[in-house]
């Protein structure tokens, strides 16, 4: 069996080479059916890339401990929902998902967009190609997941914080963001190669982008989530590099969304757009370098491993490859239009778009300076949490105001008079909700105060957009008030799926807010019987019980919880101890309240012999929000992603109407 | 990209300028971060320092109540110098001997004295997860 992932792995390899040299050479010289051909064996080669990956899969459900990469992820003892899972759980594995992805992305992307911008298509074929050679080759040459050993009894395991229902998905999901970014990047590629710099690249990735962006942020919500109820140490990022690593890419593509829509629309910030999107793909490679190479001290990033210098190579040629055709393209990507006023909406998404790339490149300094100063001083400073906090205040407060401003405004000029009518009753309701809660004492934190307020204004602002949508679909003749709602939305997907995103932004905001400036923290060592109090919550320590499971030992620590007269029931914190792989792990109590969406966090820090124990308790208000905004967000994606055959026509027709080859 | 003058040009110089306002504002009022050092190289070192190191024993006290002490040394390299380390605070699960982390702190008359649950674990694991605390 391993023989055959191996085969189909260099199969791949070859398919990918030769889909690179013969489209490449078919583009250059206009040759129809080696273009073609080319096309074919990118489309193989995500069929040899799926029977390495079945062989991979079947391997693991076997528990074929000859495979080196299976004895060292898995064990006999492991559920089979997790053996799937360490598909991704090591880094060849891992490799090779990227390569699936890659392949099938590459494929699908092509494949549907061959018959209406062929020109495009043929220089898009070999950028795909030269991405999975590389990958290939990884898998091929220098960390094969087929690479086999004299089976050992049993496999290693998985280490039990992995063991877990959000590790099926998290890891997946970034990578399907990760991987998806290529798509614009190699249409983006295949627009400069072949000088058909019209708006079709753009109409071709944006589902794509979308759909990447999309899944980027879940997947990074999703591991939030889980840090925040697993890894139990009461927050749920913690600016390691390589949760930056997910979240440069993150806004980069944000900023790509955003600007693509100028370009739509008025033919500007081209080169713009390009650099975002060389950016934001470059980016995601050096994410997979960060989390793979160790060069940063993470606590996620151990694995010394072989591949570090290869990414690095790799992003080396793509940054200087891009970089120089877009030098080479940039007297052909003068915009028609400019900039007509600092007061605009285009002006206005050009200022969101240098404070999301301020604040990635920000995050990206912060995240390979211990590297530079190592470099220059000799020893590597590490910039910690406030420096992230302060950047993410800095540019990320505007930027949060913005999106409440920027969808409103004029396009091309606006007057500071109808700006004033506009924005009438947003600020009203920002400047009322600021004053309650000065009132109510939120003074404590101005970042916390300003967050809340500026997030009133935006939600004003969509709750205004909702509403005056919906009464003109209700004057045009829809027969109900939900049946104007749901013509509006359907007719205008982009603009109030966008809204919804937007409005997912403001809870996040709105819960990040109230978590971290909001928050309070006590600790207590406390003997049975004895309680602490904390915000208007008392906590009694009760009981210490313990119990044996099949593979760790539970002790929990119960509370009763009170909140003023009303008793709250009770609340159980403790440690696992997990026998075979030696190691404990915390478990923390939470208590949700569902109105007002505050949790009660609960550490059992140290459990002593004597039965006391160390508490360390937080109460996080409006912390609910962030995992609801999650929700949202995924509501409001769905929406602009769904198809809409009259938008794709509309754009179609636009595209060639300005005398484009629309249908060779 | 326009040849003749444009708004666009002044915003997106103004708005260089205000990102590098901020970043000075920043470093003037944060300064930088911290060094990030292994224990052979902390002797005679002022000032905070973040030290990277593997766990040696014995591991003695309580986190909570007078302090965890124990040793660091070099996770690389030949170095056979340890330092003594004072930690309170919270300690991640993954604490053990033999362990990589990294803690914030100072050296104080021989003995780095850690601050109040900085503690970092690394997991040693081959399998790179992501468990861990911060």
């Amino acid at each position: 069996m391993p023989e055959l992932g191996r085969a189909a792995l260099l199969v791949t390899l070859g398919l990918s080479v030769y889909a690179l040299v013969a489209g490449a050479m078919a583009a250059h010289l206009g040759r129809r059916r080696l273009a073609r051909s080319a096309q074919n064996a990118l489309v193989a080669s995500f069929g040899t890339t799926a029977v390495a990956a079945a062989v991979l899969l079947a391997a693991l459900l076997r528990n074929d401990f000859s495979f080196t990469y299976v004895a060292r992820t898995t064990s006999e003892a492991l559920p089979t929902a997790y053996t799937i899972s360490a598909f991704w759980g090591g880094q060849e594995g891992s490799l090779l998902l990227w390569l699936l992805v890659l392949t099938g992305f590459g494929a699908a992307a092509v494949s549907l967009n061959r018959r209406w911008a062929r020109d495009l298509i043929v220089w898009v074929v070999p950028v795909f190609a030269g991405v999975a050679t590389f990958f290939a080759f990884l898998v091929v040459a220098v960390a094969s997941p087929f690479a086999t050993q004299v089976a050992p009894a049993d496999g290693a395991g998985m280490t039990p914080s992995l063991q877990n229902p959000y590790m099926l998905a998290h890891p997946p999901l970034l990578y399907l963001g990760y991987v998806g970014l290529t798509v614009p990047f190699a249409f983006a590629m295949g627009a400069l190669l072949s000088g058909k710099l019209d708006e079709r690249w753009l109409i071709a990735t944006r589902r794509w982008t979308l759909f990447a962006w999309a899944a980027l942020g879940i997947g990074q919500l999703l591991g939030s989530h889980w840090a925040y109820v697993e890894v139990g140490w009461g927050g749920y990022y913690a600016w390691d590099p390589v949760e930056n690593a997910a979240l440069m890419p993150w806004l980069a593509a944000t900023a790509f969304l955003h600007s693509v829509m100028i370009q739509e629309r008025r033919g500007m910030l081209k080169v713009w757009n390009v650099l975002l999107v060389i950016l934001a793909f470059s980016l995601s490679l050096f994410g997979t370098f960060l989390t793979r190479s160790g060069v940063v001290n993470s606590i996620h990033s151990f694995t010394q491993s072989s591949i570090g210098p290869w990414f690095l190579a790799f992003i080396v040629v793509v940054v200087t490859v891009s970089l120089g055709l877009l030098f080479w393209r940039l007297p052909q990507l003068r915009s028609p239009t400019k900039l007509e006023s600092p007061v605009s909406r285009e002006a206005a998404f050009l200022y969101n778009n240098l404070l999301l790339l301020a604040l990635c490149l920000a995050i990206l300094w912060g995240v390979v300076y211990p590297m530079l100063s190592e470099l220059v001083r000799g020893e590597a400073v590490v910039l910690g949490r406030s420096y992230y906090d302060f950047f993410l205040r800095a540019f990320g407060l505007p930027l949060l105001l913005l999106m409440g401003i920027g969808p409103l405004i004029a396009w091309r000029r606006a007057s500071l008079k109808s700006l004033a009518t506009t924005f009438r009753w947003p600020t009203g309701v920002a400047a009322a909700t600021g004053i309650v809660l000065l009132l109510l004492g939120a003074g404590s934190s101005v970042p916390g105060l300003v967050a809340y307020t500026f997030s009133a204004f935006v939600l004003a602002t969509i709750v205004m957009e909702f509403a005056r949508g919906t009464r003109a679909r209700k004057a045009l003749g829809a027969s109900s008030w939900p049946a104007a709602f749901a013509s509006l939305i359907s007719r205008n997907r982009r603009r109030y799926g966008g809204y919804v995103v937007h409005a997912a932004i403001v809870m996040l905001a709105i819960g990040i807010a109230g978590s971290s400036a909001f928050d309070s923290v006590g600790e207590a060592k406390l003997a049975r019987g004895e309680s602490m109090t904390i915000g208007d919550y008392t906590l009694r320590y009760s009981s210490l019980d313990e119990r044996a499971t099949a593979n760790a030992t539970e002790i929990r620590a119960t509370l009763d919880v009170h909140r003023g007269d009303r008793d709250l029931g009770t609340l159980q914190a403790g440690k696992n101890a997990y026998t075979i792989e030696d190691q404990i792990s915390n478990e923390v109590g939470i208590r949700s309240d569902r109105l007002t969406g505050e949790d009660l966090f609960v550490i059992a820090e140290q459990i002593n012999r004597d039965g006391s124990v160390q508490f360390r308790v937080f109460v996080k208000p409006l912390v609910n929000l962030i995992w609801l905004a999650g929700l949202v967000f995924l509501v409001g994606s769905l929406v602009t992603l769904w198809p809409d055959r009259r938008e794709q026509r509309r754009l179609v027709a636009r595209a060639s109407e300005a005398g484009l080859p629309a249908t060779p | 990209m326009a040849r003749k003058a444009s708004p666009a040009r002044l915003v997106i110089a103004l708005s260089v300028a205000g990102v590098l306002a901020v970043f000075l504002l920043y470093t003037s009022i944060a300064g930088g971060g911290n060094p990030s050092l292994p224990p052979s190289e902390l002797a005679g070192r002022t000032g905070e320092v973040q030290l990277a190191g593997l766990v040696v024993g014995p591991v003695r006290g309580d986190a909570h109540d007078g302090g965890l002490r124990f040793r660091l040394k070099d996770i690389s390299g030949d170095s056979r110098t340890s330092v003594a380390v004072l930690y309170t605070g919270s300690v991640p699960d993954l604490f053990k001997v033999g362990r990589h982390i990294v803690v914030d702190g100072e050296l104080e008359r021989g003995t780095f004295v850690a601050q109040p649950g900085s503690m970092i674990t690394k997991c040693p694991s081959k399998y790179a997860p992501k468990s861990d605390s911060a």
